[in-house]
C-alpha cells in the first residue's frame, strides 16, 4: 500500500479529480493523482478533504501526457490520519513548484485572447500539476448557462500574470455557491465580485500559507491539443466565518 | 478599441467573427446565428474567452457577465448585445459629463489620495552618526529630525502597492476600474519598468495603459498634467498616479556625498483621478491648468550619473541649488496666482517639493506664506523625491476632509522643482 497527503480535491463534471502528495526522500513531495477504476473523477460522494492521508494500490496505468501523476487505483482507503492546512502548505512548497509560468509544466504557455486563459500543448507540458506562492489576486464573477462562474488572476513572484483561470477548488467553489445564495437573499450585500476582492482577498493576501496550485484539463473533444489551466487549490482555503453575516 | 464612431452593425459583426475565430480552428467558421455552445463550437470555456476578447475590443467593461439563460450564443447575439451595452454607455456618460461641466465647470477631479512610507525611522543623530557627518549637520543644518527607510522587505513596488490601494479605497475605485497607470520613479532602475511592473502587481485590466513618466522631483506634477490629458479621451476615466522612491538603496553608494544621502527618506503616494467624479463625489477637488519649464541656467547644481561600471557619480552644489529652489518655486507661485485668478494668501495649503526643510523655510519667508500652511513631511521623512509632494498633497487633503468647511471652496497650490532645473505647478480647487 502506497500512502498520499490529499492536496487537491477539484471539480471535475460531476465528480472530483483528486491529487496527493507522496513522500519521494526526506523533505521531497511529487504529486501523484490516485484514479478510479475506468474514470478519470471520484463520485460525488467523496469523503475525504485536503490534508487526508489515505493509502491504496497501484494498478496499472498507461502513460498520458502531459498528466504524468496519474495513478490507477484500486480504490482508496483511510488511514485515520490527517495535516493541518499549514503543513500541507509546506508539503506543498517542497513538492511542484516555480516561480515563473516557463517552468509551471515545464513549457509554453499560450493564450487565444487578450486576457483570457492559458493553455499549454499536450505533447510539450512534462507535468500536469504546479504551484506557487502568488502575490496577488482578484476574482471575477461570470453568468453562464444563469449559473455564476468564478474566475481568479494570479500575479506569480516573477511578475507573470495568469488572467481568468476557473476556479475549480472543491472547497472554495462551494464558498462561492454559498455566498451567492446568501447575497441573492440580502438586497444590501455587495456583490459577490466586491466582496470577493475586498474582505476575502485581503484575507488571502495576509495568510502565511498564501498558495494555488495550477492543473491542466485533459482537453475536449473539439480542442484535444488545448489543455487549459484551472485554478485547482486556492490556500488558505475559504473559511465560513469569513461569510457575510 | 473601437470608438463610437465606428459602432455600425458591419463593424459590430467584424468585431464578434474576429473574437469567435480566436477561439476555433482555423477552418471553422460559424455562421452568425450559430449558437456555438450548443451546437459544440465552444466549451463554456471558450465562450467566456471569447466575452473577454469582446471586452478588449470594445473596451466594455464587464461584458456579457450577465448574459440571459435562454440567450442565444452566436455571433449576431454577441453584436447586438455590444451595441446595446455601447448605447447605454453613451447616454451615461454623456449624462456624467453634461452633470459634471454644469456642476464643476471642470471634468478632471482628484477622487482618492494616499501614501506609504518606509517603515523603519532613523533620527538625525543616528545619520550623522552613520554617514560620518559633523554633529548637528542633519538636525540643524538641514533641519531634519528623522528619516524614514524601507525596510529589507520593501522597495518601490511594496511601497507604490500601498500607496495605490489607498488611494484606491479612499476613492472607492476597483483596480478593475483603473483606465490609465502612470508612474514616476527615479530610483527604481530596472526592466520592466516601474509602470509594467507596478501595473502586475496591482492585477490591473491588461487593458489598461501603462505610462512611465520622467520628471524627477517634478515627476508627480508632470504625471498629473498627462493623466489630465489622457482622462479627456478615457472610456470610463479613471487614473492611478503613483510616485515612489527608495533612496536609501540607490544612494548607498561611495560616489555619493553622505550630506546628500543624509537627506533622503522612502515613501510613495498615489493619486486616483477622474473625469467624472462629481457626480458621485460632491468634494472631490478639481484640478486646474499647469505651469512648466526647465531652467537651464542651474543645470550643473546637481548631477548623477551612473558610468559604464555602474558606479554613481555625483555634482552637489547645495547652496546654489537651494537658492535656486526657492527662487523657482516662488516664481511658480506667482505664475499659480495668475493661472488659478487667486492670491496665495488664500491658499489653504501647498503641497511643494521638498529638498529639506531650511529650504522650505527660507521659501516660505521669501513668498511671506505661514510655514503651517505648508505639510512639512521631510522634517520627520526627508526628501522623498518625487513623492514628496505627493505625501504633501496627501496630507493636506486629509485634513481638509476633516476640516469639512463648506462654506468656500478650498485652494491648494502645487509646486516642484527637480534637477535639471525642471519645474512644474498646478492647483486644485
Amino acid at each position: 500500500m502506497r500512502e498520499l497527503t490529499l492536496s487537491d480535491i477539484t471539480v471535475m463534471a460531476q465528480g472530483y479529480c483528486v491529487i496527493g502528495l507522496e513522500r519521494t526522500a526526506e523533505g521531497a513531495f511529487r504529486s501523484v493523482r490516485p484514479l478510479p477504476r475506468r474514470s478519470h473523477a471520484w463520485p460525488a460522494f467523496f469523503p475525504y478533504g485536503r490534508g487526508s492521508i489515505i493509502r491504496f494500490s497501484p494498478a496499472a496505468t498507461p502513460a498520458s501526457m502531459p498528466h504524468v501523476e496519474d495513478q490507477n487505483t484500486h480504490g482508496l482507503a483511510p488511514s485515520g490520519e490527517q495535516v493541518g492546512e499549514a503543513e500541507l502548505v509546506e508539503m506543498l512548497r517542497r513538492a511542484e513548484v516555480s516561480a515563473n509560468l516557463d517552468e509551471l509544466f515545464r513549457c509554453q504557455l499560450h493564450t487565444d485572447v487578450q486576457g483570457g486563459n492559458a493553455w499549454a500543448e499536450p505533447a510539450s507540458a512534462t507535468r500536469s500539476i504546479g504551484g506557487f506562492e502568488f502575490r496577488n489576486i482578484r476574482f471575477r464573477v461570470l453568468s453562464d448557462r444563469g449559473e455564476a462562474n468564478l474566475r481568479a488572476k494570479l500575479l506569480l513572484p516573477s511578475g507573470e500574470i495568469l488572467y481568468s483561470l476557473p476556479v475549480v477548488d472543491r472547497e472554495w467553489r462551494q464558498f462561492f455557491s454559498e455566498l451567492v445564495r446568501s447575497q441573492s437573499q440580502s438586497g444590501t450585500a455587495p456583490s459577490a465580485e466586491a466582496f470577493l476582492n475586498g474582505s476575502i482577498r485581503t484575507e488571502l493576501l495576509r495568510s502565511p500559507n498564501r498558495f494555488a496550485r495550477i492543473g491542466l484539463t485533459r482537453g475536449t473533444s473539439n480542442e484535444e491539443k488545448k489543455c487549459w489551466l484551472m485554478l485547482d487549490s486556492l490556500f488558505p482555503q475559504p473559511n465560513p466565518a469569513w461569510l457575510p453575516q | 478599441m473601437s470608438s463610437s464612431a465606428d459602432m455600425d452593425e458591419s463593424h459590430l459583426l467584424e468585431i464578434c467573427r474576429r473574437s469567435v475565430a480566436g477561439r476555433l480552428p482555423s477552418q471553422a467558421h460559424p455562421e452568425d446565428d450559430e449558437d456555438l455552445v450548443r451546437t459544440g463550437a465552444l466549451d463554456s470555456m471558450g465562450w467566456v474567452d471569447v466575452l473577454i476578447s469582446v471586452e478588449s475590443a470594445t473596451g466594455l467593461r464587464d461584458f456579457g457577465s450577465d448574459w440571459p439563460e435562454n440567450r442565444p450564443k452566436s455571433i449576431r447575439e454577441l453584436a447586438e448585445a455590444i451595441r446595446a451595452a455601447h448605447t447605454g454607455r453613451t447616454e451615461q456618460h454623456a449624462a456624467e459629463r453634461f452633470a459634471t461641466s454644469a456642476e464643476n465647470g471642470s471634468e478632471i477631479t482628484i477622487r482618492g489620495w494616499g501614501y506609504a512610507l518606509g517603515s523603519v525611522t532613523v533620527d538625525a543623530e543616528q545619520i550623522e552618526l552613520d554617514l560620518h557627518l559633523a554633529p548637528h549637520k542633519i538636525r540643524d543644518g538641514a533641519g531634519i529630525q528623522s528619516l524614514r527607510f524601507a525596510d529589507a522587505t520593501e522597495d518601490e513596488l511594496i511601497l507604490g502597492q500601498k500607496a495605490a490601494e489607498t488611494a484606491l479605497d479612499t476613492a472607492g475605485v476597483d483596480v478593475e476600474g483603473v483606465d490609465f497607470l502612470l508612474t514616476t520613479s527615479t530610483t527604481f532602475l530596472r526592466l520592466p519598468s516601474f509602470a509594467a511592473s507596478l501595473h502586475s502587481r496591482l492585477l490591473v485590466q491588461e487593458s489598461c495603459g501603462a505610462f512611465e513618466i520622467g520628471g524627477a522631483c517634478a515627476g508627480l506634477i508632470y504625471s498629473l498634467a498627462v493623466a489630465k490629458s489622457l482622462l479627456r479621451t478615457a472610456p470610463q476615466g479613471v487614473a492611478l498616479l503613483v510616485a515612489s522612491e527608495v533612496h536609501s538603496r540607490r544612494l548607498k553608494h561611495p560616489g555619493v556625498l553622505g550630506e546628500f544621502r543624509g537627506l533622503f527618506g522612502d515613501g510613495a503616494c498615489a493619486l486616483v483621478l477622474s473625469s467624472a467624479a462629481a457626480t458621485n463625489q460632491e468634494r472631490s477637488l478639481r484640478l486646474g491648468d499647469f505651469v512648466w519649464g526647465c531652467s537651464g541656467h542651474f543645470a550643473s547644481a546637481l548631477t548623477l550619473n551612473i558610468d559604464e561600471n555602474s558606479s554613481l557619480a555625483l555634482q552637489f552644489k547645495g547652496e546654489p541649488l537651494a537658492h535656486a529652489a526657492v527662487v523657482q518655486t516662488d516664481r511658480i507661485l506667482e505664475m499659480l496666482e495668475s493661472k488659478s485668478g487667486r492670491p496665495r494668501a488664500e491658499v489653504d495649503y501647498l503641497a511643494l517639493h521638498q529638498p529639506n526643510p531650511r529650504v522650505v523655510e527660507m521659501l516660505a519667508e521669501k513668498a511671506q506664506v505661514p510655514l503651517e500652511k505648508i505639510p512639512l513631511i521631510s522634517r520627520t521623512c526627508g526628501n522623498l523625491g518625487s513623492a514628496t509632494c505627493g505625501v504633501s498633497l496627501c496630507q493636506a487633503l486629509t485634513d481638509l476632509c476633516a476640516r469639512q468647511d463648506p462654506s468656500r471652496a478650498p485652494l491648494i497650490f502645487l509646486a516642484a522643482v527637480a534637477p535639471g532645473l525642471i519645474w512644474g505647478g498646478t492647483f486644485l480647487f
